[in-house]
């Protein structure tokens, strides 16, 4: 057992009196997503490949009868949790989090700016990234250009649908982008409709993980594409996502006196 | 681009803004025939999604007309309306389009001349933004 | 209440991504991508992603079936083998060993096909044992031998991202693989110039540097035109040429008639653009070609693939760091189904059955007496069943039914055999002819190895148990093997079955399940310690020197006429695969590509009156589908394209079964249609 390991197994089994812990580790040459019960040997943990562990419960949690499991959370995860709990889709009292604060480099990747998880248990706090350089180069140029940035972009697309399938705050039980009504292109790439319509529902969700750009094939920088819609919503209703005492600004009316009419 | 005719995409909340588009029609407002007018019970109905997709099949511009807040037939449905129109106008200025193409109003069933209004401007508006270029970057 | 996450391979294509199945408490819920994997890089396609899908759907085979009063009826294993055993001795006994053939499977592990092929050879004594590579890239096998000594991918599938420029002809490589199509994508964002040459407009193409349309089945012409354009202008590589090649002056020769005007009247390319083309190719450092099913399904296959080679070596583009000539091969495992001997002229390891000194050492190995005559290629013995020569026909793995070319006369083969097994995990259209039905796990409930497009071998690890009485197929063949009498089927494990294959294999010598599980080995790995290949023919080719073959352009078999005055094509799309036993009971995937089509050009489609969307009615001399018709400028005019997954509008219907003279690959790139509205 590995001395990660074993403190992983301390701070989930002894500290947090979980039942499960979901964390990575060493197996066949590559690193695995792993679930151990309480009392199993953790083996050779590894927390910097960045698995996207909400994601991946939130396949395993509809079929998890009783018990509390404890994730390894980035402060991303912590925030796709918060959205589950906000929707009632997990029970808090459940889920235990065992912060993990990203690496230098982790968090340099995902051009994060809010990279320390409310409790750190493992790792050493990063400085928050200041901004997205591609999406400061994309703003300054002339529109024409961007969109013929983004148009390149979307055409390398081959509808894996991993941008939705990794997400962790997809939530939809029949997804929209499977429907001809709204991606009526045959085949590969799908319009445009497809990369806007994913970009515009997740506009009041996404907690910025980056697992769509870490997952996708055409390496379409997606977190830039969020991260630009993301801005617009903190200027427009001061909204982030990733709380579960707040409400969407989508769904709630508007305030007394305000001037939008 | 004198040229050029838009195709442009007007959904009218069936109580207000259709009636108000009905009240233009009967009272023989002139108006550019370039608007394809589709009936939503509320303008809450148009969801963002519609709008995107429209954009992205190459309409050049997506009007979307409901009571005027306060007067909606649901009560708050224009609200959300109000709220959603301004992230899908940012996306789609995100993604390098012009963010004029799409627009919200509001016209009453009294309001047969703002109708008119507000369409010959969206569609000079639109005329003057050119072609939507999606087909010629996508292609 | 267990939770696993299960290292594998994917059975699709042969690119070899590893994921994982997620499975909580046997139950399969889930297919997450596995991060670390050089080959993946932590990404899948949209069947990757759905490849638990099937698994435990309703209709796999659960017993095995015997045939009786024209119904197939659930009995035991013992009474199936039994059945199996007993007629497979009578048939022997009565017609001759070369009276039975077996079909090898690119869906099975290597550990199943190198029993196949040993039942086959060592058991029933006919090197009749041939799979599906007959059909997707025996013209690769054949013409690369003779060019390079060696039928493989030269280079590693990492390697494309760091070309500077990549000539993709044949391969829709984004849809038919996905993974290589995002490494090529790596090298266009970094600036690698990316050529696409193919009669119709793919996912790719549209993104190209450089995209060519060429008319189907003039291969050969362009890519003469270029190398005489190349030498003319002296961009060949004289070094390269002079120390590693030979018969280079026969090559010169035999180009000379190609200038860029006749080439053009040929293949409908402008001169100037595919000038650019070569020399683009030929003044690139790092070069790399990729091909796959439009270059090899042609009744001129072996020679278009020789043209190919010709090509990369006249420039010496070869054998070095992504720089190479890239058969990108089309199933999970067609390259491990050819390197453990599922071909009726080689042994594993392309050990030539014919050759004195590889018979005589297989000989040692399995203690028997081998035919030194080559077998029947998929192909011809299906010919021999239809003449009725050919008595039992033992199929693991594969749907005849749909996949072969010209189906209605495979029907009537399939109808006289006196003698067919199937082993399969669906109900396929083939086992409609089935005697006897044998239930078989797949690749999630087996543990194994298959062999990628680049010559990795991928380990598969057993997830879930196999649906009701299903058994791995290397069982079945130990049994059936016992059964005959044979004493070289005692295996308990596929490990076991591994270490037997590398004993008299040299290229997989040094290949085991426990060096597999962790690193990735790719052939040939020729002693235990030996790290694995991942360039070929880097300092002298494998057959010592390269050979350039003087090909010349020759008319596909069947030409267009008044009466079928447009050219098929077919392939696949993104979302199904093959004969779409997996894909199409996979929900999300079936949901994306429902129902066959039929690509049309704009132009024909205005000039037939077939609007987009209506169904029309496709017919060849052999037969005829109704299908709804793409109206697209994806395809250009004169030629259709139809994907071949739908049974209900099955292309193979039309297809021609004419066959190349070397490999005999059928010609399923090209044949003369009619379309009209249904």
């Amino acid at each position: 057992m590995s001395d990660l390991g074993k403190k992983l197994a301390s701070i989930a089994f002894d500290e947090l009196g979980a039942d499960y812990l979901l964390a990575m580790r060493e197996e066949h040459g590559n690193v695995a997503p792993v679930m151990l019960a309480r009392g199993q040997d953790p083996g050779e943990i590894r927390l910097d490949v960045p698995y996207q562990l909400v994601n991946i419960l939130s396949n395993i949690y509809p079929w998890l009868k009783d018990g509390k499991v404890a994730v390894v959370t980035r402060r991303c995860d912590e925030k796709a949790l918060e959205e589950f709990f906000k929707r009632e889709l997990f029970d808090p009292r459940r889920i235990l989090k065992i912060g993990l604060a990203c690496s230098k480099e982790q968090v340099a990747k995902c051009r994060c700016s809010d990279p320390v998880p409310a409790k750190t248990h493992i790792g050493e706090p990063q400085k928050a990234m200041e901004k997205d350089e591609l999406s400061e180069k994309l703003m300054a140029m002339p529109p024409e250009e961007r969109l013929r940035f983004w148009a390149y972009q979307f055409k390398k697309c081959n509808k894996c649908f991993a941008c939705t399938l990794t997400c962790p705050v997809c939530f939809c039980d029949e997804c929209i982008l499977e429907e001809k009504t709204f991606v009526p292109e045959p085949g590969i790439p799908p319009g445009m409709s497809f990369h806007l319509i994913r970009a515009y529902h997740l506009a009041d969700k996404c907690i910025e993980c980056g697992e769509c750009e870490r997952s996708c094939p055409a390496e379409i920088p997606l977190l830039t594409l969020r991260k630009l819609l993301a801005k617009d919503v903190k200027e427009i209703f001061g909204f982030a996502p990733g709380d579960r005492k707040t409400v969407s600004p989508l769904l709630t009316v508007l305030e007394e006196g305000c001037n939008e009419c | 681009m004198s040229d050029f005719n838009p195709t442009i995409l007007a959904f009218c909340c069936n109580w207000c803004s259709y009636a108000g588009a009905d009240l233009a029609g009967v009272s023989r407002l002139q108006m550019p025939p370039n608007v394809h007018v589709v009936r939503v019970m509320c303008s809450a109905s148009v969801k963002g999604e519609y709008i995107l997709k429209a954009i992205s099949q190459g309409v050049d511009g997506v009007l979307v007309l409901g009571c005027h807040i306060g007067d909606c037939h649901y009560m708050t449905g224009n609200h959300r309306t109000a709220k959603r129109i301004p992230v899908v106008q940012k996306l789609l200025k995100d993604v390098g389009f012009d963010e004029r193409r799409v627009r919200l109003d509001w016209v009453s069933a009294a309001e047969g001349e703002k109708f008119q209004r507000v369409i010959t401007e969206f569609v000079e508006e639109i005329k003057g933004l050119g072609p939507n270029p999606v087909r010629e970057v996508m292609s | 209440m267990s939770v696993e996450h299960v290292l594998t391979t994917c059975p699709y294509c042969g690119t070899g991504c590893y994921f994982f199945l997620q499975v909580v408490d046997g139950r399969l819920v889930g297919v997450v991508p596995c991060k670390t994997d050089e080959i993946s890089l932590g990404r899948l396609c949209i069947k990757g992603y759905n490849a638990h899908a099937f698994v435990q759907h309703p209709d796999r085979l659960k017993h095995p079936m015997i045939r009786i009063d024209g119904e197939l009826k659930p009995v035991s294993w013992d009474d199936a083998l039994g059945r199996f055993a007993e007629e497979l001795r009578r048939i022997r006994e009565k017609h001759g060993p070369d009276s039975i053939a077996i079909l090898a499977s690119a869906k099975c592990t290597n550990e199943d096909n190198y029993l196949f092929q040993k039942l086959a050879r060592a058991v029933v004594g006919t090197n009749n044992v041939d799979h599906c590579a007959r059909l997707c890239h025996a013209s690769t096998v054949t013409g690369l031998l003779y060019s390079f000594g060696s039928g493989a991918m030269t280079n590693t599938v990492p390697e494309f991202e760091k070309a500077d420029c990549i000539l993709v002809t044949g391969s829709n490589t984004l849809e038919a693989h996905p993974l290589i199509g995002s490494r090529i994508l790596r090298a266009l964002d970094r600036g690698a110039k990316v050529i696409v040459i193919d009669p119709r407009d793919t996912p790719l193409s549209r993104l190209a540097t450089i995209k060519l349309n060429q008319i189907s089945g003039t291969d050969i012409a362009w890519i003469n035109g270029m190398i005489k354009l190349i030498i003319d202008e002296g961009l060949y590589d004289e070094d390269f040429v002079n120390a590693r090649t030979e018969a280079f002056e026969e090559l010169k020769e035999a180009v000379k008639g190609y200038n860029l005007a006749k080439v053009e009247s040929i293949t409908g390319i402008p001169g100037q653009m595919l000038a650019e083309a070569a020399r683009v190719y030929a003044k690139s450092k790092k070069a790399m070609v990729a091909y796959a099913m439009g270059v090899t399904q042609h009744s001129n296959g072996t020679d278009l693939v020789k043209a190919l080679a010709n090509l990369s070596m006249v420039t010496g583009h070869i054998g070095k760091e992504s720089t190479g000539l890239n058969p990108l091969r089309g199933q999970c495992n067609v390259q491990g189904a050819c390197d453990a001997g599922g071909l009726p002229n080689l042994f594993p390891g392309y050990q030539r059955v014919d050759d004195k000194s590889a018979r005589a050492k297989f000989e040692a190995a399995w203690g028997v007496r081998l035919p030194e005559k080559p077998g029947l290629t998929l192909t011809c013995a299906i010919e021999e069943a239809a003449a009725g020569k050919l008595k039992a026909m033992v199929v693991f793995g594969e749907n005849v039914m749909l996949s072969d070319p010209d189906l209605n006369h495979v029907e009537e083969a399939l109808k006289k055999l006196e003698l067919l097994v199937v082993a399969d995990i669906f109900p396929t259209e083939t086992i409609k002819f089935a005697h006897i039905v044998l239930p078989a796990a797949c690749y999630a409930e087996k543990d194994g190895t298959f062999t990628s497009t680049d010559r990795a071998i991928r380990v598969l690890r057993k997830a879930v148990d196999p649906p009701g009485e299903a058994l791995p197929d290397w069982q079945i063949a130990c049994d059936i093997g016992r059964r005959l009498g044979s004493k070289g089927f005692e295996f308990s494990s596929s490990a076991q079955i591994m270490d037997e294959m590398a004993s008299v294999t040299p290229i997989y010598a040094g290949i085991d399940h426990a060096r597999a599980d962790n690193t990735v080995l790719r052939w040939p790995c020729p002693a235990k310690d030996h790290p694995g290949t991942r360039i070929l023919h880097t300092q002298k080719f494998t057959k010592g020197l390269g050979t350039f073959a003087p090909v010349h352009h020759s008319p596909p078999a069947e030409e267009t006429s008044e009466d079928y005055p447009l050219i098929l094509t077919t392939g696949r799309n993104l979302f199904q695969y093959h004969t779409g036993t997996m894909t199409r009971r996979s929900p999300k995937l079936e949901r994306e590509a429902p129902e066959p089509y039929a690509e049309v050009n704009r132009a024909d489609a205005k000039r037939l009156g077939v609007s987009d969307g209506e169904r029309v009615m496709v017919s060849s001399r052999r037969g005829s589908i109704a299908l709804k018709a793409r109206v697209t400028e994806r395809i250009i005019q004169g030629s259709i394209f139809i994907p071949f997954h739908y049974a209900e509008a099955a292309a193979n219907r039309l297809t021609n079964a004419a066959l190349d003279p070397d490999s005999k690959i059928p010609e399923f790139k090209v044949c003369a249609v009619r379309l009209e509205k249904a």
